[in-house]
């Protein structure tokens, strides 16, 4: 996406893309070991402003393997070697897996084309996997770092049906998913399902009931996410100036 | 000058029809885009493709009918252009058999082959249907009795890699992030590099512990400057997203297909054309 059309992004796409920029990175814990892996441009932005904000001790790991990278810009594609740039190790990404096998490593950012209600996530057919209607990417990592992590969080961009159904077309991986933040709420994971933790401002329940292919139960005392703090928004900006997380509403 | 110096047409007429090639590089970074071009201009066929994160280079071969299987934990364009039309069309077609792994399950099948053995244990994939989509069995462990996941071992017939440096007997290395290009040459039968800059030994000599891939793996070093193009390549250039564009533009047909590949042949070949130049 060029300049031109990062400008032309709608007022309501910015404000969904800030908030859940700011939304993931509340979920990094300070002193962590965090790792995003490919087309993962919210992620990447959370990661980089929450070390500006209240984690300033995480330690960020990527799939080119710059450990703590200070990238000059953040890039559009989130293997790019600006995740190298002023790193002091390197850590590749075999060696991730391991790490993650053997339970060291603290949280991962995956993405899914399809959040279940168990909170299973499907990144790789869209109907039936023998004759796909829709040939996904693939799971990339999270087959793996799904069930191995210590924590793993899910996003989406769109909240609708059908990216929210209630069993997946095909099971890409499942695991210690803590939470799915999506433009409308944030999900966690409660005993084996997910619940809605909270809903973002402005959005009505009904309207997230009609947007979700699951049954969300009772909405009466679920919370509203608390908007991003003048704090978070300073990050933020100061992270991505260009507004490289807004690529994933292409 | 001379050793295992080779020309980017004679290096990709080494492939042959149904081979299984390790690809190096990552998504759009240092991608050995030249010599899949090549591929592509030379028609190859049935071509059966391992990577972790493939994009262009697995996309523009389903375009030019080359494939028949991929091996592959993601393919696609990332937040840049999103899915890979011509991989997504070969798969939902039927054309292109699209072996469903995770990333770490072809690490794992590139070790068994490294390792000289016919399987790998791998953890993770518990409560995944990738498993059973790909037919991966479970063994016990005979000294915990604990079940784990076996992947087969992936032996390529090349690893074609993309690297920064090398010399003409095929001493490599590679700078910025080496993502599973090292163990892809240890995994495959042999090792075809294309490289930005060909060095005298010398540059080898002072850091040894820097040359990621020994001479003595290597069959065939293409002097390629620019060979990842439209990808990136640390440190010469960055990925060129509008270029990628274009070839997402030009990848829906035959005729521009072939444009493309025809736009890219006179640069693709310059560096096999200066290394010969050289050696007169």
């Amino acid at each position: 996406m060029s300049v031109a059309m990062r400008e032309g992004a709608s007022e309501e796409v910015r404000a969904t893309a800030d908030r859940m920029a700011v939304f993931l990175s509340r979920f990094i814990r300070d002193g962590e070991l965090v790792f995003h892996g490919v087309a993962s441009a919210l992620p990447m932005t959370a990661m980089v402003m929450a070390r500006n904000t209240h984690a300033p001790n995480l330690t960020y790991l990527n799939i080119p393997g710059g450990v703590d990278p200070r990238p000059s810009y953040l890039p559009g594609s989130t293997v790019a070697r600006q995740l190298m740039e002023g790193a002091l190790s390197y850590f590749t990404l075999t060696e991730i897996f391991d790490l993650s096998a053997r339970g060291k490593l603290g949280l991962a950012f995956l993405g899914g084309a399809q959040i279940d209600a168990r909170g299973d996530m499907n990144l790789s057919f869209i109907g039936d996997p023998a004759a796909p209607n829709v040939r996904l990417p693939g799971g990339a990592g999270s087959a793996h770092i799904l069930p191995t992590a210590r924590r793993t969080v899910l996003w989406r961009t769109i909240h609708d049906a059908k990216s929210f159904p209630e069993r997946c077309d095909f099971v890409t991986a499942s695991g210690n998913v803590d939470a799915v933040v999506t433009p409308l709420c944030i999900f966690e994971k409660v005993g084996g399902c997910l619940r809605v933790k909270s809903i973002h401002q402005g959005v009505t329940a009904d309207a997230l009931r009609a947007a979700t292919g699951f049954d969300l139960g009772d909405l009466e005392r679920a919370p509203t996410t608390p908007e991003p703090t003048g704090a978070e928004r300073t990050a933020l900006h100061a992270a991505d100036p260009e507004g490289v997380r807004l690529r994933e509403f292409i | 000058m001379a050793g295992k110096i080779t020309s980017l047409t004679e290096a990709a007429a080494l492939v042959q029809d149904g081979d299984l090639l390790a690809l190096g590089g990552n998504a759009l970074t240092r991608i050995p885009a030249a010599f899949i071009r090549e591929l592509a201009r030379q028609e190859r066929e049935n071509l059966r493709l391992v990577k972790t994160a493939g994009a262009y280079d697995v996309d523009l071969l389903c375009a030019a009918g080359a494939v028949a299987q991929t091996q592959t934990g993601y393919v696609g364009f990332e937040n840049l252009f999103g899915l890979a039309p011509s991989y997504r069309r070969g798969v939902e077609e039927g054309r292109v058999q699209a072996v469903e792994h995770a990333c770490s399950t072809v690490i794992a099948g590139l070790r068994a082959s490294a390792y000289g053995l016919p399987s790998q244990p791998v953890a993770g994939l518990d409560g995944s249907d990738v498993a059973a989509h790909t037919g991966f069995r479970q063994a016990r462990d005979p000294y915990t009795g604990e079940s784990v996941f076996m992947i087969p071992k992936i032996r390529p017939r090349f690893a074609v890699l993309h690297v920064t440096y090398a010399d003409a007997e095929g001493n490599a290395r590679i700078d910025g992030g080496a993502f599973e290009d090292v163990l892809m040459s240890r995994a495959a039968e042999s090792v075809i590099l294309t490289a930005e800059r060909i060095e005298e030994t010398a540059f080898f000599v002072e850091k040894p512990d820097r040359t990621a891939v020994p001479a003595f793996m290597v069959q065939a070093v293409v002097h390629a400057p620019g060979g990842a193009r439209p990808g990136g390549c640390h440190p010469f250039y960055d990925i060129d997203e509008d270029a990628v564009g274009a070839y997402l533009d030009s990848a829906s047909g035959a005729e521009s297909l072939r444009a493309h590949l025809d736009s890219w042949e006179a640069s693709d070949h310059a560096g096999s054309a200066a290394v010969s130049g050289d050696v007169v």
